[in-house]
């Protein structure tokens, strides 16, 4: 444990000032889930108090059996090496999550994109509409309920000799003999 | 008529021999009509052509970092006439490099009836002939020559540059032979090519008729 001081110190501070969980995953990592409404308050006390000036990345999880969105935020301290990944799950009807755009400039671009891959709104973002795909009238193309090799058949003009393609994890299924889990069954091509 | 009496200016009855002379191989407009002539000026031009590829410089895809390589000092495919050309309007050749998502497929129609006549198309690697890779993605074409005609296609993923400089000289020997350029055969067919292209290309805002 004395190893990791440096990393136990934040989440102790983290801990003492928000309702969270949270656990350093590995030197330099610290891992808190929160609810989505105090993500924003976390990410500028962290950015302003703790010295993570550095917005690394957002990442957006679709746990479609769980029915939620998980979004990742990831956030990093360039003097002490530390890296903060806030986890946060919305629903997935109707998803809205807060706008951090005001925070770092550079969440906009991540923010686009989520409202068109996965239909997540965020109040207050200022961006045109499009953003990657044009003229797009299907459910975002990143949800897991997307079947993307029906919308490709349905859409595009396809060549013959196709057909045969396979599914990768039934065929190593078959190979292996291993017994998929039922959630994959429920997306498998068959 | 037999003597050239002067090397002066003709005089009108020698014009009006030679119109007679001459009127099965003319048109009014001056033009060669008789199929031997014209077949023998088609030789020449395709001669030209074939040693003069202006290749449009528009990269789709992952293959168009194969181009530069192709290009410069290595392979060198100056060396059979290969070079860019800077707007479509001057170029003879455009490459499909690669996959071609619909959004590209779009600029690339546009870019592609700009061209003047003859024009060339080369597709590159296993994304443009089936899919590839990306045969089940929402947002890539699978089968090129549905939406523009194709006149080599290039295999591989990606084909490397000796493939590239093969599909050039496999292009140049049809052109050679007559059989290359599928401007005419684009226009004639346009509806069954618009047909598909709408199906792909939802909000359909382009110009009406070209000028072609």
């Amino acid at each position: 444990m004395s190893k990791l001081k440096k990393e136990n110190k934040v989440l102790d501070k983290l801990k003492s000032v928000f309702n969270l969980s949270g656990e350093v995953k590995r030197k330099q990592r610290i891992a808190v889930k929160s609810d989505s409404k105090h993500v924003s308050s976390i990410l500028l006390f962290l950015k302003n108090q703790q010295g993570f000036i550095h917005l690394n990345h957002i990442s957006c999880v679709d746990w479609i059996e769980e029915n939620e969105f998980e979004l990742v935020y990831i956030v990093w301290n360039p003097k002490t090496k530390l890296t903060v990944l806030v986890h946060t799950r919305i629903a997935r009807e109707n998803p809205v999550m807060e706008n951090i755009d005001t925070i770092w400039d550079q969440a906009n671009t991540y923010e686009r994109e989520f409202r068109e891959m996965f239909g997540i709104e965020f109040p207050g973002l200022v961006a045109p509409k499009e953003f990657i795909l044009e003229d797009w009238d299907d459910i975002p193309p990143m949800r897991k309920d997307f079947n993307s090799q029906a919308y490709a058949l349905e859409n595009f003009a396809t060549r013959p000799g196709r057909e045969d393609a396979q599914d990768v994890r039934e065929v190593i299924q078959k190979r292996s003999g291993e017994e998929l889990p039922d959630f994959a069954k429920k997306y498998s091509r068959d | 008529m037999s003597e050239i009496k002067s090397i002066g200016i003709p005089t009108p009855e020698e014009i009006k021999q030679a119109q007679i002379d001459f009127a099965p191989r003319c048109t009014s407009a001056g033009r060669v009509n008789d199929k031997e002539t014209q077949g023998m000026v088609e030789h020449i031009l395709n001669f030209a052509r074939k040693h003069s590829l202006f290749v449009v410089a528009y990269g789709t895809g992952c293959g168009a970092i194969e181009i530069p390589a192709t290009m410069t000092s290595r392979y060198d495919a100056e060396r059979f006439g290969i070079r860019g050309a800077a707007t479509p309007r001057q170029a003879d050749v455009m490459l499909i490099t690669g996959y071609l998502s619909t959004k590209t497929l779009k600029r690339v129609i546009r870019v592609y009836e700009q061209m003047q006549d003859p024009k060339y198309v080369i597709a590159f690697g296993s994304c443009a002939i089936n899919g590839g890779m990306y045969f089940d993605s929402y947002n890539t074409i699978n089968a090129l020559d549905r939406y523009l005609p194709v006149d080599v296609y290039i295999s591989g993923c990606m084909p490397r540059p000796e493939s590239v400089i093969k599909g050039f000289v496999k292009l140049q020997e049809l052109i050679k032979n007559g059989n290359a350029g599928n401007g005419e055969a684009y226009r004639s067919d346009l509806d069954w090519y618009r047909k598909n292209q709408q199906k792909v290309i939802k909000n359909w805002d382009f110009p009406d008729n070209y000028n072609w």
